[in-house]
């Protein structure tokens, strides 16, 4: 029993599989609206930003570094992804390459600044989430883009049953993710120099430009979440991305990510954001304070974080 | 090796470094004002002056609660929860529980105290990063707040907290910024001239060289978040007092980029060991000038954060660059 516990232990999301599967049970015991068709689906929606925002976060985090503008790049991205195709006419297959071009390009300079100033990137990325926020406020006088091509707001809010197209996006993604991290060779790199940095030098491994990909990886998940949250609100608001800081750090870490690098889960960052999502559907049907959200998300972090602190000194990994 | 180096030369930067660092500072603010003033008439006027003291007061005060975390290597993403947290307090011991204004501001002070307590606790005690622990209760106290007073504002308060915020001396300076000089003074003392700031500062240069020391690094990190906690609450009364009211909205992530922009300007090293008071100090004149000017230049707020971003990626990337060109040249001379 003992050793089975241990194996279970090791298992790094395993708790949070456990807490998925007696929080659904409990659910669906207390609330009969939680299994209806469309109480599905509404959680299946709000599952696809924010699992590509705990994505954007996870590629950084795997480097050891951090990306503070996560939020600020997305709503950069979301307006002026929504002033190209409502004010320029762009069509949506051109606008959509070229927002996650512009986000992979903010992405590039985060790294770029990191990378050749050697500065903390928690500063590094600050600074420029500062701008980036002025950029889109400056241009858009806090003023939303309303008129959205039929399309892409279609593909954001049909569904085909309980399964709602937007859906689509972030399956692509975390295949294409874990393929690339587990099977392709920058991406064992990012995981190595993020585990040891020195080591990683020594094997001959770029640390400057494997950190540059880092960031700009992350700009471009941040870009395809945030246009994914235009197609879902029918709108291109400037406030997208002005709550996705904590998220963004909640997916990863409760999936088991470390903040010092080397060591993040695609598998245990999904698991965490449905856990997150089940969380705020709870909420909702229980018909609580919206305020409790944010105060659920600290306290699951704080957890989380314990947890897997206690994990390593159970199972002697640490 | 280069690395290590490095970080020694930048741990401990000497006495004219840091001071021609923040003789720069004020020569850009200098002339900010020169050319605030000589675009926009309006700039220089008493009331205008007034104005900029009594944020310039806030900004000061929020940038040493994020300071005196830096200074141990740690950092405090709940500044802005912890102020909040602490303005909701005293508008509910003033207001609803009737308490006298000193006792209400006092119970304000404590419980950003206590709070900053609990984020030193909780990192000792668990050994995770700062940067996680206080992101996680940052949410965690603005959540708390906002289900207790349900983000309703207290807007009766006695009169005479608005008429202090409203007080002017000799015409246009504020009480509030004598405050924020004091707490300057405070400060500086500590680290300057007492065991305690010294063992603050040698815990953030170089953690296990300090423990074996003798200094006990667990407790002065808990110190130092307590310090931040008491600050963070200080600037929330200030802005009680500016206001007139408790109002749930002055905190939150609003504070993040203040609160790092005046230490990191005024040339606190984010690796800790180090802090730069009066640094500090012009680091946050130079974001009340920048905020104030584009506001009589009406610029509008919206270009503001543009700025504030940008002035802080050129003065982080100088100060590395002065960093890099004073280590040259000191092993030149050997």
């Amino acid at each position: 029993m003992n050793a089975l516990l241990r194996r279970l232990l090791l298992v790094e999301w395993s708790g949070i599989l456990a807490a998925i599967i007696l929080g659904s049970a409990l659910l669906a015991w207390l609330s009969p609206a939680f299994l209806t068709e469309f109480n599905i689906y509404v959680m299946l929606r709000s599952f696809c930003v924010a699992l590509l925002i705990g994505f954007a976060q996870m590629v950084t985090l795997a480097v050891g570094q951090m990306n503070i503008s996560v939020g600020a790049l997305g709503g950069l991205v979301a307006v002026l992804a929504g002033g190209m195709m409502e004010k320029m006419g762009v069509p949506l297959a051109v606008a959509i390459p070229v927002a996650i071009a512009i986000g992979a390009f903010c992405g590039l300079l985060n790294g770029i600044l990191t990378e050749r100033t050697g500065i903390n990137g928690f500063i590094i990325t600050l600074a420029t989430a500062s701008a980036f926020t002025g950029i889109n406020l400056g241009i858009t006088q806090s003023i939303p883009f309303y008129d959205m091509p039929p399309a892409l707001v279609a593909f954001g809010s049909d569904r085909f049953f309980a399964f709602p197209y937007l859906l689509i996006a972030p399956i692509i993604v975390t295949i294409l993710l874990g393929i690339f991290l587990s099977r392709t060779i920058p991406g064992r790199q990012l995981l190595a120099v993020g585990g040891n940095p020195h080591a990683a030098e020594l094997s001959g491994i770029s640390r400057g430009r494997i950190t540059v990909l880092a960031h700009t990886l992350s700009g471009a998940l941040a870009a395809t979440a945030a246009i994914l949250a235009v197609a879902q609100l029918g709108s291109a608001q400037p406030t997208i991305g002005s709550d996705w800081l904590l998220l963004s750090f909640a997916a990863p870490i409760i999936g088991g990510a470390a903040l010092t690098g080397g060591h993040v889960s695609v598998l245990g960052t999904t698991l965490a954001v449905i856990l997150i999502a089940l969380i705020e559907n709870g909420m909702v049907l229980a018909k609580v304070d919206p305020y409790w959200v944010q105060f659920v998300l600290g306290a699951l972090i704080l957890a989380a974080v314990w947890l897997n602190r206690w994990r390593a000194v159970t199972t002697g990994t640490d | 090796m280069t690395d290590e180096t490095i970080i020694k030369e930048r741990s401990r930067p000497g006495f004219i470094a840091g001071a021609s660092a923040q003789i720069g500072l004020l020569a850009i603010v200098a002339v900010l004002w020169l050319v605030f003033s000589t675009l926009a008439p309006g700039f220089t006027s008493p009331i205008n002056l007034f104005g900029i003291g009594r944020s310039l007061a806030v900004d000061i005060v929020i940038g040493f609660s994020q300071m005196v975390v830096l200074a141990t290597g740690g950092m405090n993403l709940a500044v802005g929860s912890i102020g909040v947290c602490a303005v909701m307090a005293t508008g509910f011991l003033l207001q609803d529980a009737g308490m006298p204004v000193p006792i209400a501001l006092a119970g304000g002070l404590l419980l950003g105290a206590a709070l900053g307590w609990l984020n030193g606790f909780a990192i000792v005690k668990t050994g995770v990063n700062a940067f996680i622990i206080t992101l996680a209760s940052a949410s965690l106290f603005l959540g708390a707040m906002l289900i207790l007073t349900k983000a309703v504002p207290y807007n009766a308060l006695p009169p005479e907290i608005g008429q202090f915020g409203r007080m002017r001396i000799g015409g246009y300076v504020s009480p509030l910024l004598f405050i924020a000089i004091a707490i300057g003074v405070a400060l500086f003392i500590l680290y300057r001239h007492t065991l305690l700031g010294r063992q603050i500062l040698a815990a953030g240069a170089n953690p296990r060289a300090a423990e074996m020391s003798g200094v006990p690094v667990g407790r002065v990190i808990i110190i130092s978040h307590t310090l931040s906690g008491l600050l963070a609450a200080t600037a929330g009364m200030m802005l009680v007092a500016r206001l007139g009211a408790a109002m749930p909205s002055v905190g939150g992530e609003d504070w993040l980029l203040p609160s790092f922009l005046g230490p990191v300007l005024g040339g606190t090293l984010l690796a800790g060991g180090s802090v730069a008071v009066i640094g500090t100090m012009i680091g946050a004149a130079l974001v009340t000038t920048i905020r104030s000017g584009l506001l009589v230049l009406q610029v509008g707020n919206f270009w503001l954060q543009l700025f504030l971003g940008l002035i802080l990626l050129a003065a982080v990337m100088a100060d590395r660059y002065r960093g890099i060109f004073l280590e040259r040249r000191s092993m030149g001379r050997k």
